[in-house]
């Protein structure tokens, strides 16, 4: 919001009078309550235990350690290369899942017959949980007996004999897969929601105008979706910064495919490493942050603007 | 993440406290812990065993093969004051461990006896979770196998009883492949057509730490003393991990085993398609129900080269009485019943388990349920612990990265085996 708007909207305010003010709080209040013990506390509480480290090895020893377990976490191998691991896996994921996704909203929003059946069906692998549909791909492309494997073999394409999830790159590729499968569904969701409120009268100036249908698409459709595709891009982008379940099914991290939130997990779990774990959980979850920061604030914008121009 | 804490605020409090008393251990910050328990662990009373009464609760993974719902049962019906019960607490040893950490931590009494993976013991009795067993050990330690005593000795003393143990067999396609004397043997026989292949588990995860180590512990190598020195950095893990490798890369054994954990593994060998398989004695009844029954056989660990005596990995479970619980009279009174030869017996005969006393294997009864209980005593007596220690998890990751590393073609057998060691010595150097 610019500084001019502020004062534009400034004599509105000074309507309101204190009383008024007073309640406003008063029913932020509960909620703001809410935020504050479901969210802050607990990250609080992460932050205080991360800068400690617990003894795995004598019964109720523990110490003050300052930043040491975020400048281990820094300076360790460990940490960068899964750092880099799940930024390779989220940029891939994210982009194939925006193509897909917007490429099946425009498809699902022509006229045709079957169409109310087939949005639901496309919503299907969204609705399987994510552990589930990891194993089911795990066993696809088992290299004896997966149906993955089996196909290719039998018509005598590349990649029947490769072991899939013991190869780097190869492993990579299928952990995409599997998010895309999964998650392209709730893009086009999400983007077909942004092609419905576009109106036809746009498109029939566009015909009028004698626009191409490509034209149309390029000038018109893509800039008024671009509000809901920033959106998707933005929630899918956070979810794939902290994958965690295809990899620890998958592969177990193994071949280039751990992630940050593996990592953390690990630290925490298996070696109770309490201290050093919670730095590692902060530092993905500051990650996150930051690469949402950073969305909002060069295409955030454009939300904003459309919704101005709507307005 | 946050129920995996440790550490209330009254906790942090007295280690505050704790932290003033050893000051000069802290105020260096570099300074290390005491590498054992506190002397507070108490150890168990075996008076409070005789004429105990009331119920206990037993908790454990799941009870898939019914030998805890027999156990408990046959412990009342012996023991008709007393009441065990058995309560599953996760269906995964992963989940079962998570489950077993959280009750520990918030002190709860509702488990008097945890089940406990052989590698557990330390790193539980390293937090004062766990009442020492050593009175009761040193009682009934003929009735067992020394190496299954061994893994429930840490520190110098017992913190476990074995229940039933595991090793590692070789299967082998009888109209394929010979049994094996000698991983080379097996190699070179599974090399000779892709039918002949080995399987095993390679994936990222402790059944490669197993298989690996099975490997290492026959080549006479091995990867902690029991000193607690790092010993991994040897040619003997040069050679195995190339042996590995080399066996990947020649097809002895089908590439896939670097996705397989221990079910893959067993439906993949079902198909027919590879000859030899490592993996545990639950397979053999299972394989039996396959279009492969009585098409196989069944052999105890080989040698490496025969340079030194076959050796393996022990498997298995342990009783783990918990510091909170209300009536260790009771829990040391049903571990008693339950490591009785005559019980013992009846562990492999009604639920295929691997027992923890010697003349269970030569019974007639347990030899008709089980044919194979001369090759399992094998490998069991041949088999070692892996390395005792709290930060064990970190130990077992430096070397199932590593091993993996080399086996997917990342890394040198010789890269491998120096940063095994200086990952473990990372691991042992955790506050």
């Amino acid at each position: 919001m610019t500084s001019a708007q502020k004062l534009a909207e400034r004599p509105r305010t000074f309507g309101y009078d204190r009383a008024e003010r007073r309640l406003a709080v008063r029913m932020v209040a509960p909620s703001l309550i809410l935020m504050f013990l479901v969210a802050a506390v607990p990250i609080g509480y992460a932050v205080w235990l991360s800068l400690h480290q617990f003894s795995v090895r004598q019964a109720g020893l523990s110490r003050f350690v300052g930043l040491d377990n975020y400048l281990d976490a820094l300076s360790s191998g460990a940490w960068w290369s899964a750092f880099g691991q799940t930024f390779t896996f989220a940029a891939a994921s994210v982009s194939l899942e925006l193509v897909l996704g917007t490429a099946m909203a425009l498809l699902l929003n022509m006229t045709f017959r079957g169409r109310g059946l087939l949005r639901t069906l496309v919503l299907l692998p969204y609705a399987i949980l994510t552990v589930v549909s990891a194993i089911t791909w795990q066993t696809m492309f088992e290299p004896t007996l997966g149906l993955v494997t089996t196909v290719l073999r039998g018509l005598g394409l590349p990649g029947g004999d490769i072991v899939w999830l013991g190869e780097s790159g190869y492993a990579m590729a299928v952990i995409v897969l599997a998010d895309v499968w999964k998650t392209a569904p709730f893009v086009a969701l999400l983007v077909l929601a942004g092609l419905q409120v576009i109106p036809d009268e746009v498109y029939e100036a566009a015909e009028l105008d004698g626009s191409t249908k490509w034209t149309t698409f390029i000038n018109i459709t893509l800039p008024l979706l671009k509000p809901a595709i920033v959106l998707a891009a933005i929630f899918r982008t956070m979810d794939a910064l902290r994958v965690f379940d295809l990899p620890f099914v998958l592969t177990r991290g193994a071949n280039g495919t751990e992630s940050m939130s593996m990592l953390a997990y690990t630290e925490l779990r298996e070696n109770r490493l309490v201290g050093e774990g919670s730095a590692l959980s902060i530092l993905t979850f500051l990650t996150v942050m930051a690469v949402s920061v950073i969305y909002i604030r060069f295409a955030g914008g454009n939300i904003r603007a459309a919704a101005q121009e709507k307005q | 993440m946050k129920a995996s804490m440790p550490a209330g605020r009254r906790r942090l409090a007295k280690s505050v406290v704790a932290t003033l008393a050893v000051g000069v251990l802290l105020t260096g910050c570099g300074g290390t812990p005491a590498n054992s328990p506190n002397s507070a662990a108490a150890a168990v009373d075996l008076k409070s065993a005789e004429g105990a009464k009331g119920d206990i609760t037993i908790c454990g993974g799941k009870d898939a093969s019914g030998i805890h719902k027999n156990t408990t049962a046959a412990f009342h019906k012996a023991n008709p004051t007393m009441n065990a019960k058995y309560v599953e607490i996760g269906s995964s040893t992963d989940q079962q461990r998570t489950q077993t950490v959280q009750r520990l931590e918030g002190k709860s009494t509702e488990c008097d006896i945890f089940m406990m993976d052989v590698t557990w013991a330390p790193e539980f009795a390293a937090q004062n979770w766990l009442l020492d067993q050593t009175p009761v050990m040193e009682k009934i330690k003929d009735r067992l196998i020394p190496s299954t005593a061994q893994t429930a000795l840490y520190d110098g003393k017992y913190w476990a009883t074995p229940f039933y143990t595991n090793a590692g067999l070789i299967y082998s396609a009888k109209d394929k492949v010979a049994k094996p004397a000698t991983w080379q043997q097996l190699y070179a026989e599974a090399a000779k057509a892709p039918g002949n292949r080995l399987v095993y588990q390679a994936q990222q995860y402790e059944g490669l730490t197993v298989n690996f180590l099975e490997l290492l512990y026959s080549a006479g190598g091995e990867a902690v003393n029991d000193k607690g020195e790092v010993k991994i950095d040897s040619p003997e893990t040069r050679e195995v991990l190339q042996f590995m490798a080399d066996g990947i890369k020649n097809g002895s054994a089908d590439r896939a085993v670097m996705t397989y954990k221990e079910d893959e593994t067993r439906l993949a060998y079902e198909s027919g398609n590879f000859g030899y398989e490592r993996n545990w004695p639950h397979v053999y009844r299972l394989l039996n129900k396959t279009k492969l029954a009585g098409k196989f056989d069944v052999s105890p660990l080989p040698s490496f080269n025969g340079k030194s005596a076959a050796s393996g990995v022990l498997g298995g479970w342990n009783f783990a009485i918990s510091a909170f619980s209300q009536n260790s009279g009771a829990a040391l009174a049903y571990i008693n019943f339950a490591t009785t030869p005559e019980w013992q017996k009846h562990v492999a005969m009604d639920n295929s388990q691997a027992p923890v006393n010697e003349a269970a294997y030569s019974d007639p009864e347990v030899l008709k349920a089980m044919p194979f209980a001369p090759e399992l005593l094998a490998s069991v007596k041949g088999a070692k612990p892996r390395p005792q220690s709290p930060v064990y998890p970190q130990i077992s990751q430096a070397i199932y990265k590593n091993v993996h590393a080399v086996l997917s073609g990342s890394a040198t057998a010789d890269e491998a085996a120096k940063k095994m060691a200086e990952d473990i010595k990372t691991a042992q150097d955790s506050f």
